[in-house]
């Protein structure tokens, strides 16, 4: 006999939460910004690498979007249709995409119930492989010499909001996940953490994406923004794009940057394999015996020892679906029994 | 006193060529439902009973040996497993299958019966649960079936069909029938086309592995 049956006890399956940063280059900030070559004002959307774009390392980290809701701040793309413009397509792509239809206001809280304009930062999808992890995301934006530090709020809550694209997170200012205590208060005395124009975007991990609001950026300074004025112009780009881009890129000279790290459950299936003292004494290796079966030392008739070094996993059929390999041989006689967990991931 | 050695051994694994065919099937076919061990590397001429040390020595070379990582091919590994035998066993199951080599012209149909030598006390013997072929690349078959064994599990794993790659398959039975392909493209500018076919005995475990050529014959 070569093959043991498994009984059901002998499988576990465990789910296990991996972390790891969400840029390219391993680091958990990013704090170089580039944009492609000729690109940096796209109509639509602006791809942000973490290097040159001509560098052969560079790849995509995240993207730049801005929308607005009747086609503000960008040039229709066709000039009979005036109000078809990459922002307003923009717009509609991203509450489509939040709120699971196209009557719903964009919703960033007291102050800005219902938005006018949009920023939403995707992230790459190959910068994560499940979901954001809340509570990592920290971007500074800095505009001449005001700067603003802002994260999700996912330490402060303890009730998550669902959207129609999963777990949602008002993006406030403060650090890793909470609000921060300021030593001048806004100006209209808002919550901690938010403006008189609601919160500082959305943060929703599961589809990946960053979902700024306008207008609390472009609040006054005191008031907890940074006073940018976002293009309005309907003929032609008004390079709002660019513009987030210049407040993210600029953040990266003071050291701080973009942070953020990414989620994925990892599923094992561990399978026991259980080795009793009397089973897989013997061997069919042909090292193991003569040519006609005999065995080659005659201390292995009594006293037999084989040396284990691989696992195979089969079907009913006696497929082999899966095999481990043991870092070095495993002596196995009747004196010994062995346990070998093998982990499966998938 | 001292720390008690780890009670279990963690080792990964991964997915051999037949197990990715079969979770892309999505038919339930990928179930691990047994295991099975080998010494595949092993070198049993590395253990010495002479050793001057002692018995605790014997195996010394071989388990201070390096061990190579797996690899996917599921034809390529597990080659040798380790089976369960009486204690005082002196000789060892072996496999005949009649043939050292195979060699088939194009379209040429060959049947096997294999026998087991030295187990369960025969000298020779059909296992009764039969026995586990493998044609390592089965485009070069038009025809591998098993028969002799008709259990529903044997009888749903030799009705199945793989199109087009080469990946291997495996058949059960206690006679195996080949045909060989008659599709010239496969030969290309060549005239024969190499492949093994594995065999395994259900019950002893035993094994034996033959090349099989195939010749070409039309043009």
């Amino acid at each position: 006999m070569s093959f043991t049956k498994l009984d059901p006890t002998d499988f576990v399956v465990s789910s296990d939460s991996v972390t790891a940063p969400a840029w390219s280059t391993n680091a958990p900030t990013l704090t170089s910004f580039y944009t492609l070559s000729g690109n940096a004002t796209g109509s639509y959307y602006v791809d942000v690498y973490q290097t040159a774009s001509t560098d052969s390392a560079a790849a995509v980290q995240f993207s730049i979007a801005y929308g607005h809701i009747y086609g503000s701040g960008s040039a229709p793309l066709n000039s009979l249709v005036p109000q078809n413009t990459p922002s307003r397509i923009t717009y509609g792509q991203y509450r489509n995409l939040i709120y699971g239809d196209a009557e719903s206001a964009v919703n960033f809280g007291t102050g800005n119930t219902s938005s006018l304009d949009l920023i939403a930062i995707p992230i790459d999808r190959n910068r994560y492989k499940g979901n954001l992890f809340p509570g990592t995301f920290n971007l500074i934006l800095k505009n001449g010499s005001d700067s603003l530090r802002l994260t999700d709020n996912s330490n402060d809550v303890s009730t998550v909001t669902y959207l129609d694209c999963g777990r949602a997170f008002d993006i406030i200012s403060g650090s890793n996940g909470t609000a921060a205590s300021l030593t001048v208060t806004p100006q209209g005395n808002p919550t901690k953490g938010y403006t008189n124009s609601g919160s500082y975007g959305l943060f929703l991990p599961d589809v990946g994406l960053i979902v700024l609001n306008p207008k609390a950026l472009g609040a006054p300074v005191l008031s907890g923004g940074l006073n940018v004025t976002w293009s309005t112009l309907t003929t032609v780009n008004g390079l709002n794009n660019a513009k987030m881009f210049s407040l993210i890129s600029g953040s990266g000279a003071s050291s701080a940057g973009f942070t953020l790290n990414s989620q994925e459950t990892i599923s094992s299936d561990y399978v026991f394999v259980r080795i009793k003292n009397g089973e897989y004494n013997y061997t069919s290796n042909p090292s193991f015996i003569s040519g006609s079966g005999n065995l080659v030392y005659s201390n292995f008739i009594n006293s037999p020892q084989t040396y284990m070094t691989t696992v195979g996993m089969y079907n009913n059929n006696n497929e082999l679906l899966a095999v481990a390999k043991l870092s070095k041989p495993l002596v196995k006689d009747f004196t010994k029994e062995a346990l070998v967990r093998v982990k499966l991931d998938w | 006193m001292s720390y008690l050695s780890s009670t279990s051994v963690v080792v990964d694994a991964i997915l051999t060529k037949k197990g990715r065919e079969l979770l892309a099937r999505n038919d339930g076919s990928f179930q691990i439902t047994q295991f099975s061990l080998s010494d595949d590397e092993i070198d049993y001429t590395l253990y010495n009973p002479n050793h001057p040390s002692g018995s605790a020595f014997y195996g010394e070379a071989i388990e201070n040996m390096p061990v190579l990582q797996a690899f996917p091919d599921d034809t390529e590994i597990m080659k040798y497993k380790l089976i369960t035998l009486p204690r005082g066993t002196a000789k060892l199951p072996v496999l005949d299958i009649g043939y050292n080599n195979i060699s088939l012209r194009q379209g040429a149909s060959l049947s096997i019966t294999p026998q087991t030598l030295n187990y369960l006390g025969a000298t020779s013997t059909y296992e009764q649960s039969g026995y586990v072929v493998t044609i390592g690349d089965v485009r070069t078959m038009s025809n591998v079936t098993g028969v002799g064994i008709n259990t529903p599990e044997v009888t749903s794993l030799n009705a199945t069909t793989t199109i087009g790659t080469n990946v291997s398959k495996t058949v059960i039975g206690t006679t195996i029938n080949l045909t060989a392909t008659t599709v010239n493209t496969l030969f290309g500018t060549n005239s024969a086309l190499q492949t093994t076919l594995i065999v395994v005995g259900r019950d002893s475990g035993a094994r034996i592995s033959v090349p099989v050529t195939i010749i070409k014959t039309n043009q």
